[in-house]
């Protein structure tokens, strides 16, 4: 029996504690399916075994504890890891670069990592706390990714609620279809850059 | 007239990158797609599912998979299969069986009712 069902079954039986525990845990970077857990979360709730409002309140408070964690983990060892990357990697200006890119776009990206997808966002905390991000903005981001995820997830676990397994098998699939479109227009926007370059080289020239 | 300047391989990797990265998501795209259920599609049976999610989800009585179980539909039991198999000392794999079975007995009546026959034409 796999650790997913084992942790379903016990969703089933012993409820919201362990959607809480579940979603802390994974909010640090353990991976667990909490998102599975969500979905069948959802599922009882329509069934009239969990109540709407404490399975919101309770999951986004888990999530939003364990991005915390993520993200003071990152800041406190920011010093070091500046240290390292100035010695190893070459200089104290690519971090101070990687710090300004995420000020400008640290924001949408901590608030679509929190439901969009979900692999990155322990990462986007670590890292955010790393290249310093404003913790007032981290913290608005966070709650407000949190809480669209949580009720996005529930809503899909409402609405397929005889259908849990095949619903999350295929929002698998979907998360992939979702970060190989960013990876594609990542590399679109470079090439574009690249091209506009050159031909402005070839015109100056 | 400027020559326009051949790609260096850092473009030959981002172009790579964009045709993998588009096939992979093509490919998810129709796999997810593949997936996603139909209202009379099945759930495949799994250890963490209670009877009332199967009942529900297999579109079937409550009180057909009870039986099956050899458990009584008042107070409706809502722990899961896994739970159900180990306070009866069973594998989960049989009760499985059983409600597979159980559910295919239910639907073979309608299964083989008679369609009525085709009106003759004039």
């Amino acid at each position: 029996m796999s650790l997913g069902d084992q942790l379903l079954a016990a969703l089933a039986l012993y409820g919201l504690p362990v959607l809480f525990g579940t979603t802390f845990i994974a909010s640090l970077g353990i991976p667990l399916p909490d998102t599975v857990l969500l979905i069948a979360a959802g599922s009882f709730v329509q069934q009239g075994d969990l109540n709407m409002l404490w399975t919101i309140v309770l999951t986004a408070v888990a999530a939003v504890l364990g991005d915390q964690v993520g993200y003071w983990a990152g800041r406190w060892g920011s010093d070091r890891i500046e240290g390292f990357i100035s010695r190893r990697i070459g200089g104290v200006e690519r971090m101070q670069a990687a710090q300004a890119l995420a000020k400008k776009w640290g924001g949408p990206g901590i608030f679509f990592s929190r439901w969009l997808v979900t692999t990155l966002a322990p990462w986007l905390n670590l890292t955010s706390g790393i290249a310093l991000y404003p913790y007032g903005q981290f913290l608005f981001w966070d709650i407000l990714g949190d809480v669209v995820g949580v009720l996005i997830y529930l809503t899909i676990g409402d609405i397929f609620s005889d259908r849990v397994q095949a619903i999350t098998d295929a929002l698998g699939s979907f998360a992939w279809v979702v970060i190989g479109l960013i990876v594609a227009a990542f590399c679109a926007w470079q090439l574009a850059k690249y091209f506009r370059a050159a031909r402005r080289a070839r015109v100056g020239s | 007239m400027n020559k326009q300047q051949p790609l260096g391989w850092q473009q030959w990797l981002l172009i790579a990158g964009l045709v993998l990265s588009l096939v992979v998501a093509a490919v998810f795209a129709i796999h997810g797609l593949q997936r996603f259920p139909r209202r009379q599609a099945d759930e495949q049976i799994r250890g963490w599912m209670s009877v009332p999610y199967i009942a529900r989800s297999h579109r079937v009585p409550a009180a057909l998979c009870y039986a099956a179980l050899g458990l009584p539909a008042q107070p409706p039991d809502r722990r899961p299969l896994m739970f159900i198999a180990r306070a009866q000392h069973r594998p989960v794999e049989t009760l499985i069986v059983e409600l597979q079975n159980a559910i295919a007995h239910y639907r073979l009546p309608s299964v083989l009712t008679p369609t009525a026959p085709a009106r003759s034409t004039p």
